[in-house]
């Protein structure tokens, strides 16, 4: 009896501490929100908050109309049909998710720029003019629309896939049946049934878009993050950061409200029973080639084209090939993955294996808590940390006399961990749980009667059987660590680089073809984590 | 377990550092051949430079939060307006140095930090698509002028070299006075502000636009083929006027340093600014980054001085303007749409 | 103790309801097989999963082979208890195969309690063949039916050789043919085995033939725990007659030593289970094949309901009274009575057990 007790309070207390740890900027943000702004505020609003609301919602409207034409397009043709190259395509797609959208916006600056790249390819194949004038001018807005969708509508074809796959044959031949061509077929029963899919998609689109610095910041697209930004660093306005933070945040929960809504209805519409896999149709001629041509295109522009463009400065400028440094990133960019992932998974195994023993309803609400940490945009999160480690400093100093707390947290990899661990917990946790769903209690139970101990259990059944999770969570946190911009750059210690930073560093300091070694790199390892788990990846969704 | 390893590794480091010879640099310079100065330093003097990279604001931010914990020895920026905030915020502090005081004029230097390299901000035409004689006297306040109708590129308000330029205005002309030139200027843009200081320049190379600002420095390192055979034609297209010649003379901008106020290794934080006023240090920064030189008896790369090296500069509006402007400045640009 | 498990007084819960109060039974010797009957719902499992350790008993004590297993001072945790329960839904684990899922039973490992029986007499393969399952060896949980499942899981408990063997509705999705089968071979080797167990199930001819002794769950409690015999013709009390179902009863004078009286029937004559004072008022229970039929008897009753069976007909005959009586009627038998008709039953009305109530 005892025992038991103990154990209850184990839990409850380390799932405690790691949603208040968490919560961390959300209680910044609301401490933030009672004080005194400066007239940064005023000028704001009279004259550009509203363009950058508007801004904020044109660059969304954008955004979520291309994700979902390039998602759901290539989901559907990909599912329902064979044609030349279907199989490639289907895995292949995924790769312009280890193209960031700030990298986008620097091969697509690099391609359209005046004597750019464009150009040199005109005047190699064509000779010497003036082709500048004929090569179109890429709009801002424009720009980080194409930037940000084409790095993002993975998630849409993903999870638009992963329903279209669960579709009942039955369901197409009833509608067939009915004498439905097949685009009503598409129109009235297969995206009806996929729309949770669909929609959980274009919400985490929805808030990766308005959290994103680094591409509209590239491309001097001022938006409510832009914004939120410059209040701090140019107006030195905390609060106004801190209450812009506030409205932002408010919209990003309505989204990621959404977005779990549609995700539990969708547990509902997986049939068992009476279930026949889809037949794909076969495509030929004009069709095929269509298709074909879509997908290749969608495929090119979002990952060939970036790896191309800097593949030719690297070629163009080889001084900027450094294998010192480039030894030096890789070192340190796989050590703060490593580090950052086996502390996302061992905690997010203590609050699910604790969820799963005590079935403590407390619990279970902490994890749905810690989406928080994943919807504040990287910029207000670090802010916040900062901001934090100098309270918890003070107080320290104050009331107990222990100064130095702020060393531990500044400039360390172990700050930087504990932001990327606020960002990315809510990954682990859930992606951890949703595997965990999927196995009922009572095999614990049955576990039990064979004698086998509660470690027992959780090393001989749970190990095994959440193998392909952990691979793709792992995979999933590598590949968004490696991309990781903002938080990196404000808590990084000393001489500490990753690919993003330096990439970043390099665009933002007028070394724009610098940027090569370090995005290649980026794109190759995030690439190579993309197809360690692609069997995952396109299950796992 | 990972925890220990941690404190393990940090306690280690710093150890470490407490029997080498280091000196820690934040610094938002942003050119590549500078790597190649710190380690010029390291083989002189033995000391190893260890450096945090990135934009002024954040560096200041990061300064602010470490506060006496921070281990900065150096802070280097690459405009006068973030040496003005740095001093505002008591970032650095005061140091002797005969050496310094001796080789930089005083405009150039505070009781706080030092100008290390000058630049100008210029601007710049294409005299196949404008007449020279046009722009022969240009003043920057010319550029509000309602005939450069859409023919003007400069990048965004956003950046501190074009709030420097206008905050030095304001100090010159007063706050009504340079908005209704914002206003103009913002109308006479070809484009909305796009891409950094050498796409102007190709702009006008290319046509898109007739006049473009920027520092001193891209044309030559354009010209220097640093940059590829493309632009470096480009540049060839391209000539500059200096600004404001017949009255108080080019805006003038400086990167500079000074020591921090909590420096851990201050005897070398000194040995370092002293280094980068050396002729050696200077002449490597003239001849890699394409800037003006700060001491005497130096001279410009022949790529940048082929323009002009006699030119009226600027030194009656000071230095510590641009900071004490830059808010208002940077609102007033907002306003107009910049 | 000399029986080999021991229910005390235990109140079972389900969550936070109580679901059986007061149960006490026990299983007499080891090798003994009981089964456990009751409507949907009553709490059989829960009794199961109290023995197996599942769940905490709040009151009363458990005793299993001398050993407390649970009772208000003392808690033994499943995995120390070397009992092993089937359970009624599928609890396979789905990243085995069927086989790796019954080896997982079998395995002593570091992470696992030794279990002091050491391994079975029969192999893992004659047990697949006993429960014709032998083609499923290499495959997953989710590629066999529900019937098949649960079958696996009942051999994977079995191959633990636990000192109790708990199952729980385990041939319940099973055809009728199929699930007589099944029943002979799990006789057959729970008895060489000398394996004892605790039968849930909701199938009386299954526990009929299974069991040693039957438990009877009612209305909350465990209304007779006995012999299957016994069971079935002397009740103890109507909730058992009301679980089975298969009776009416009727009102009846005691007039003698095993004879009774009823206005409609008759004189009714049989063997008492129990002694009743005499004049006494008592309920009479009339079994369907209690009553014969006998066309030259004068003792006419109509006919409202004629049930087909197979074997026999069900005939339900209707008393001025109102009370329905069913009768069995050997469908061989030549006048094939519809209903409104007339049916005679043989006067005077023997009936072997008299239960009355």
């Amino acid at each position: 009896m005892f025992l038991f007790l103990k154990n209850i309070n184990l839990w409850l207390i380390s799932s405690i501490c790691i949603s208040l740890l968490v919560a961390i900027p959300i209680f910044v943000i609301f401490s933030g929100f009672f004080g005194e702004t400066s007239n940064y505020l005023a000028v704001l609003s009279e004259t550009f908050l509203l363009e950058y609301i508007t801004n904020t919602f044109l660059l969304l409207i954008g955004v979520l109309s291309l994700t979902f034409i390039f998602g759901v397009g290539v989901a559907y043709f990909v599912s329902f049909y064979t044609f030349p190259g279907s199989q490639f395509f289907t895995w292949a797609i995924i790769l312009s998710f280890a193209v960031p959208g700030y990298i986008y916006a620097y091969s697509l600056t690099a391609f359209f720029a005046n004597y750019g790249t464009l150009f040199s390819i005109l005047t190699f194949l064509f000779g010497e003019a003036n082709y500048n004038s004929y090569i179109p001018r890429i709009d801002s807005l424009l720009g980080s629309i194409f930037s940000i969708s084409f790095s993002l509508f993975v998630y849409v074809y993903l999870l638009t896939r992963a329903l279209f796959v669960y579709q009942s044959q039955n369901m197409i031949d009833a509608g067939r049946n009915m004498g439905f061509s097949s685009y009503n077929i598409l129109k009235k029963i297969i995206l009806p049934s996929a729309k949770p899919g669909i929609v959980a998609g274009l919400s985490l689109v929805a808030m990766e878009c308005i959290s994103d610095f680094g591409t509209v910041e590239f491309f001097n697209v001022e938006t409510l993050t832009t914004a939120i930004y410059d209040s701090w660093i140019t107006f030195e306005d905390l609060n106004t950061a801190n209450i812009l933070s506030f409205y932002l945040l408010i919209f990003i929960f309505i989204l990621f409200y959404l977005e779990r809504v549609s995700r539990s209805r969708s547990r509902f519409n997986i049939p068992s029973k009476g279930f026949y896999k889809i037949e794909k149709t076969k495509l030929t001629g004009t069709k095929a080639f269509l298709i074909f041509l879509f997908c290749f295109l969608i495929f090119f522009t979002s990952f060939v084209f970036p790896l191309l463009q800097m593949i030719y400065w690297l070629i163009k400028f080889p001084g900027s090939f450094d294998l010192k440094s480039v030894f030096t990133l890789s070192l340190n960019s796989i050590t703060v993955i490593a580090i950052t992932c086996l502390a996302l998974i061992v905690f997010s195994f203590v609050v699910n294996y604790g969820i799963r023993v005590t079935d403590n309803k407390y619990l279970k609400t902490l994890t749905n808590f810690s989406i928080s940490g994943y919807a504040i945009p990287g910029v207000i999160l670090s802010v916040t940390v900062l901001t934090f480690s100098s309270y918890v400093d003070q107080f320290l100093k104050d009331y107990f006399f222990i100064s130095g707390f702020k060393t531990l947290i500044i400039g360390t990899i172990f700050g930087l961990t504990v932001a990327y661990f606020i960002r990315f917990f809510s990954l682990a946790v859930n992606g951890i749980k949703s595997g965990y769903e999927k196995l009922n209690h009572s095999l614990d139970d049955a576990s039990y009667l064979m004698g086998y101990s509660k470690i027992g259990t959780f090393i001989k059944v749970h190990i095994p059987f959440l193998k392909n999770n952990l691979i793709l969570i792992c995979m999933l946190l590598s590949i968004d660590l490696i991309k990781e911009l903002p938080i990196t750059l404000i808590l990084r210690p000393y001489n500490f680089e990753t690919f993003a930073t330096q990439a970043y560093n390099y665009a933002s300091q007028d070394m724009l073809e610098y940027t090569a070694i370090p995005s290649l790199f980026l794109i190759l390892f995030a690439s190579l984590f993309i197809m360690i788990s692609k069997r995952q990846i396109l299950k796992g969704f | 377990m990972k925890k220990t390893i941690i404190v393990g590794i940090f306690v280690i480091s710093n150890l470490c550092s407490a029997f080498s010879a280091e000196v820690n640099l934040y610094t938002s310079r942003h050119y590549q051949s500078d790597t190649d100065l710190y380690k010029k330093f390291t083989d002189k003097t033995g000391i190893k430079v260890n450096v945090i990279s990135s934009k002024y604001e954040v560096l200041e931010k990061r300064l602010l939060s470490e506060g006496k914990s921070s281990k900065a020895d150096v802070v280097i920026t690459a405009d006068a307006a973030a040496l003005g905030s740095a001093t505002k915020k008591e970032i650095f502090q005061k140091i002797k140095s005969e050496t310094l005081n001796s080789k930089i004029p005083a405009i150039y230097r505070s009781a706080y930090w030092y100008g290390i390299s000058k630049r100008a901000r210029l601007i710049y035409y294409n005299p196949e698509n404008i007449s020279p004689n046009i722009v022969k006297n240009l003043n920057y306040e010319d550029l509000a002028n309602p005939m450069f109708k859409k023919r003007i590129v400069i990048r965004k308000s956003s950046n501190v070299y074009n709030q420097s330029l206008v905050s030095s205005l304001i100090e010159n002309n007063g706050l009504s006075k340079t908005s209704k030139w914002a206003e103009g200027l913002v109308s006479n843009m070809a484009r909305k502000p796009k891409g950094n200081d050498r796409d102007q320049i190709l702009a006008v190379a290319a046509g898109e636009a007739d006049l473009a600002v920027a520092n001193s420095y891209y044309i030559a390192l354009m010209l220097s083929g640093k940059k590829g055979p493309e632009q470096q034609a480009a540049a060839k297209k391209v000539q500059l006027i200096f600004p404001n010649q017949s009255n108080r003379g080019t805006h003038m901008n400086i990167s500079g340093g000074g020591v921090a106020k909590y420096a851990p290794n201050k005897e070398n934080a000194i040995k370092f600014l002293e280094f980068l006023l050396t002729k050696d240090a200077q002449e490597h920064i003239v001849n890699n980054s394409f800037e003006y030189p700060m001491i005497a008896g130096v001279q410009p790369n022949k790529l940048i001085a082929q323009f002009g090296t006699s030119f009226k500069q600027d030194s009656k509006t000071k230095m510590t303007s641009y900071y004490n402007n830059q808010k208002k400045a940077l609102t007033l640009m907002k306003k107009a749409g910049w | 103790m000399a029986n080999y498990l021991e229910v005390n007084n235990v109140d079972f819960f389900a969550g936070e309801s109580l679901v059986l109060k007061n149960i006490s039974f026990s299983v007499p010797k080891k090798g003994d097989c009981i089964c456990l009957l009751g409507p949907s719902g009553i709490g059989k499992t829960t009794i199961l999963r109290g023995i197996a350790g599942l769940k905490e008993i709040p009151n009363g004590s458990i005793f299993l082979k001398d050993r407390i297993l649970n009772d208000p001072n003392n808690f033994i945790e499943p995995e120390d208890r070397n009992i092993s329960l089937s359970f009624q839904e599928n609890a396979l684990f789905p990243h085995f195969t069927v086989e790796q899922n019954i080896k997982f039973g079998a395995q002593r490992s570091l992470f696992c309690s030794k279990n002091k029986n050491g391994p079975l007499k029969f192999s893992t393969d004659q047990l697949l063949d006993f429960f014709f399952i032998s083609d499923l060896k290499e495959k997953y949980p989710h590629e066999i039916s529900a019937g098949q499942a649960q079958r696996v899981c009942v051999v994977r408990s079995i191959t633990h050789n636990p000192d109790l063997l708990l199952l729980d509705e385990p041939f319940a999705n099973l055809d009728q043919n199929l699930k007589e089968k099944v029943q002979i071979n799990l006789k057959r080797i729970l008895k060489e085995t000398g394996m004892t167990s605790i039968i849930v199930t909701h199938d009386k001819y299954e526990a009929f033939y299974l069991a040693d002794y039957c438990g009877v769950l009612y209305n909350q409690k465990m209304v007779q725990f006995d012999q299957p015999y016994n069971i079935h013709h002397k009740p103890n009390s109507k909730e058992v007659v009301d679980f089975f179902n298969r009776g009416v009863l009727i009102p009846a004078k005691v007039i003698g030593k095993n004879k009774l009286f009823n206005e409609e029937l008759g004189e009714i004559q049989g063997e008492f289970s129990m002694d009743y004072p005499l004049n006494e008022q008592v309920e009479l229970l009339i079994q369907p094949e209690d009553l014969i039929h006998d066309d030259e008897s004068d003792l006419k009753l109509e006919v409202v309901d004629k049930k087909f069976r197979g074997t026999n007909f069900v005939y339900t005959l209707k008393t001025a009274s109102n009370n329905l009586l069913p009768v069995f009627v050997h469908s061989h038998h030549e006048h094939l009575h519809q209903e409104n008709e007339k049916f005679g039953i043989k006067k005077p009305i023997f009936i072997d057990h008299l239960v009355c109530f």
